[in-house]
């Protein structure tokens, strides 16, 4: 108890880390060598110091740890809160954040990296892990916008025609969805007179010791809603996500499809599940309002996701639109259990209510989706560099000439469908279960909206299958045409450079170094070998995200988090003690 | 008195916002847009309340209470983040005008769904 009460350096590492080596890198920028170090080393230290949160906050003893910057009590400042929800985000994110960093690495015209690359790269993660890790509603907005002010550059990174459209519907909306953000924002400080999370599901508790009108807070929760589902891409909000996941480098695209876009789930699970869920309205909780919308917009994002990625003639876009349906995977087990919180769970799964097995099935799935979607997006990343192109009718026959990049996309596809033994089997295991078993237990509405969501969820897998496999049969079986036959013979077996093929067909990006490949062939190796060892040994992740469904779930024990003594509202009832171990200075 | 103003404004900012962010010009997109986020700038200083008075000093006890500050340093954030965004948006647009030698909406196209 002493202990959590003072501020944890380890809080705040991932965001420090991915700060200071966004202003390294601004400043290494005379040498393209040296920035490149700094930024691999950057990238190595986010995922050391995520990982050191992981092990101390999800693997050891402590539960929720507070940082309250500038040692101002809650709520009064800004609090940074660690607990197994965020520190499970962060792992996911530096998981995934690494690979693509060495990718880019080798995969980015080095004028790109020169310009802005890196620092981009770097100020893109400090806002994600500020926006996992922030306890107060305000910054998370602040934190938001320093992530997406370094998207927009980096969707708009190549500049070309097709890059600057995306990336205009890309920042108008974000901009829009930012001003909604602020006005739902707004009006929860003015009914609530508070902005830190903790203190205003407190205050949502007992709206009357507080003198708190709840009903404003349900719709000004519905715009926020609205708001993390735009970021997310679910279903009503996206149609932003083909053209900009195209229009932006393969490596942030990985990024921004397996960590930003969890960000809005992120977002979802607490704000509804951890803070909203403790006011009462006229027809119960949050999630009783929340719940539906949130399985129907899933039911939608999995039909329209995976009908639309069938139809694609081109590997990218293909993958960008099973985002879209693989969100909604991520979204279903929220709304279901959302309909249902307080539902007991028997023995043997992993969480004790409906809401918590809900989220800790949703971060499976999410930690699935971000190594799989991470892997097949390097992937067509590959094929970019080395062929020029990802339109299935100039690709072909790949699985003979390009074994790694075949090995590569196969594990990843097979994960996304969601085979045994790899991770994607365990998400979509627990999402099926989670399903099940409040369609069983559940009644009413709640149940038929479960098997709704069930049923959709089984359309969505036969649908992951028909899209997986025609792309696996489009690109790496069949014969190569002679785009393929004229660049792929060559660079893998003699690596020389600058085929004919490649610069004729147009393809800028088409020039690409034995050693480039090299580089990209072990990257794909590495994420493909985490999907197996993460399937292999998916207990640590069940286990892992059962502790942040309980985290996220229990509303008391982050409010007693923030607040480690029980004082009036943040100001510590024996102020001795507090400012004896954290304000002594 | 003056919230009721203040709500006709918002409400009017609001709707000139919405307008001419359906305009298909993307330069009137860029401004609706930030009329938009002004307007809800606008919006969160209202949501400090009117009615006090200016919150320098000490004021424990006193009725009324002093206006709330902290909304005022949450809008000037919110203002200066505004300003980089809107200001990336017009460099954009001028570079989708580069790229494409148009700002018509409907003349870009896009890639539909």
């Amino acid at each position: 108890m002493v202990a959590s009460s003072v501020n944890q350096p380890v809080v705040v590492a991932p965001l420090l880390v991915a700060l200071a080596t966004a202003i390294l890198t601004l400043l290494a920028r005379f040498d393209l060598r040296v920035e490149r170090v700094v930024s691999l080393a950057g990238g190595v230290g986010y995922t050391a110091v995520t990982a050191l949160l992981f092990q101390r906050v999800v693997l050891g003893s402590e539960s929720v740890l507070p940082y309250y910057l500038s040692n101002w009590p809650a709520p009064y400042g800004i609090t940074l809160v660690a607990d197994a929800l965020s520190a499970s985000m962060l792992a996911l994110a530096g998981v995934v954040t690494l690979p693509a960093l060495v990718f880019a690495v080798v995969s980015v015209r080095e004028r790109g990296q020169r310009l802005s690359f890196h620092p981009l790269y770097h100020f893109m993660l400090a806002g994600v892990s500020g926006a996992f890790l922030t306890g107060d509603i305000f910054n998370l907005f602040v934190w938001f916008e320093v992530m997406l002010m370094s998207s927009y550059v980096l969707v708009v990174f190549y500049s070309g025609p097709e890059h600057t459209r995306a990336a205009l519907s890309y920042v108008v909306l974000n901009l829009l969805g930012s001003a909604v953000m602020l006005v739902a924002i707004g009006g929860l400080y003015a009914t609530t007179g508070t902005l830190n999370m903790a203190a205003m599901a407190r205050r949502l508790g007992e709206p009357a010791a507080y003198n708190v009108a709840v009903a404003p807070t349900l719709g000004l929760a519905a715009l926020l809603l609205a708001v993390f589902a735009l970021k997310a891409g679910i279903v009503p909000f996206h149609f932003w996500v083909p053209a900009a996941y195209r229009a932006a480098p393969a490596p942030v695209t990985a990024v921004l499809a397996g960590v930003v876009k969890k960000v809005g789930i992120y977002a979802i699970v607490r704000l509804f599940f951890t803070v909203f869920v403790a006011a009462e309205y006229a027809n119960g909780s949050a999630l009783d309002y929340v719940g539906p919308v949130l399985v129907v917009t899933a039911v939608a994002s999995m039909v329209y996701g995976g009908l639309a990625a069938v139809g694609r003639d081109e590997l990218e876009q293909l993958l960008a639109l099973s985002s879209v349906g693989q969100v909604g995977f991520i979204v279903l087990p929220l709304g279901i259990a959302a309909l249902a919180p307080n539902l007991p769970m028997p023995n043997g799964v992993p969480g004790e209510t409906l809401a918590a097995f809900g989220v800790a099935a949703a971060l499976v799935y999410s930690f699935n989706h971000a190594v799989a979607k991470g892997l097949l997006f390097l992937v067509a990343g590959t094929l970019t560099d080395v062929i020029g192109t990802t339109e299935f009718d100039r690709l072909g026959g790949i699985a003979r000439r390009a074994p790694v990049l075949a090995g590569a996309f196969l594990l990843g596809g097979l994960s996304l469908i969601g085979v045994p033994p790899l991770i994607g089997f365990f998400g979509k295991l627990l999402v099926f279960r989670v399903g099940v078993l409040a369609g069983a237990a559940g009644s009413g509405t709640a149940a038929r909206l479960a098997w709704l969501g069930l049923a959709a969820a089984l359309v969505g897998a036969v649908l992951t299958i028909a899209y997986v496999t025609r792309a696996w049969n489009a690109v790496f079986w069949g014969e190569p045409p002679k785009t393929v036959e004229a660049v792929l013979e060559e660079r893998w077996s003699a690596g020389r450079r600058e085929s004919t093929a490649a610069a004729a067909d147009g393809g800028q990006f088409g020039v690409t170094s034995r050693r480039t490949l090299a580089v990209e062939a072990v990257v794909l190796a590495v994420l493909a070998v985490t999907l197996v060892g993460f399937g292999v040994g998916a207990d640590l992740v069940v286990e892992a995200a059962a502790e942040a469904g309980e985290a996220a779930t229990d509303t008391a024990g982050y409010v007693d988090g923030v607040y480690p003594e029980d004082g009036i509202d943040g100001v510590p009832a024996d102020g001795g003690d507090h400012s004896g171990d954290g304000g002594g200075h | 008195m003056t919230q009721w103003l203040l709500a006709a404004v918002l409400g009017l900012l609001f709707a000139l916002g919405t307008f001419l962010v359906l305009r298909r010009d993307v330069v009137r997109v860029v401004w609706g847009v930030a009329i938009i986020s002004q307007s809800a700038n606008v919006y969160l200083v209202t949501m400090g309340g009117l009615a006090g008075a200016a919150p320098i000093g000490d004021f424990r006890g006193e009725t009324p209470p002093p206006t709330d500050p902290l909304v005022q340093a949450l809008v000037l954030t919110a203002i200066v983040i505004g300003f980089g965004t809107t200001a990336l948006a017009l460099v954009l647009t001028y570079r989708v005008y580069e790229e494409h030698g148009t700002i018509d909406v409907y003349d870009l196209g896009g890639e539909g769904l």
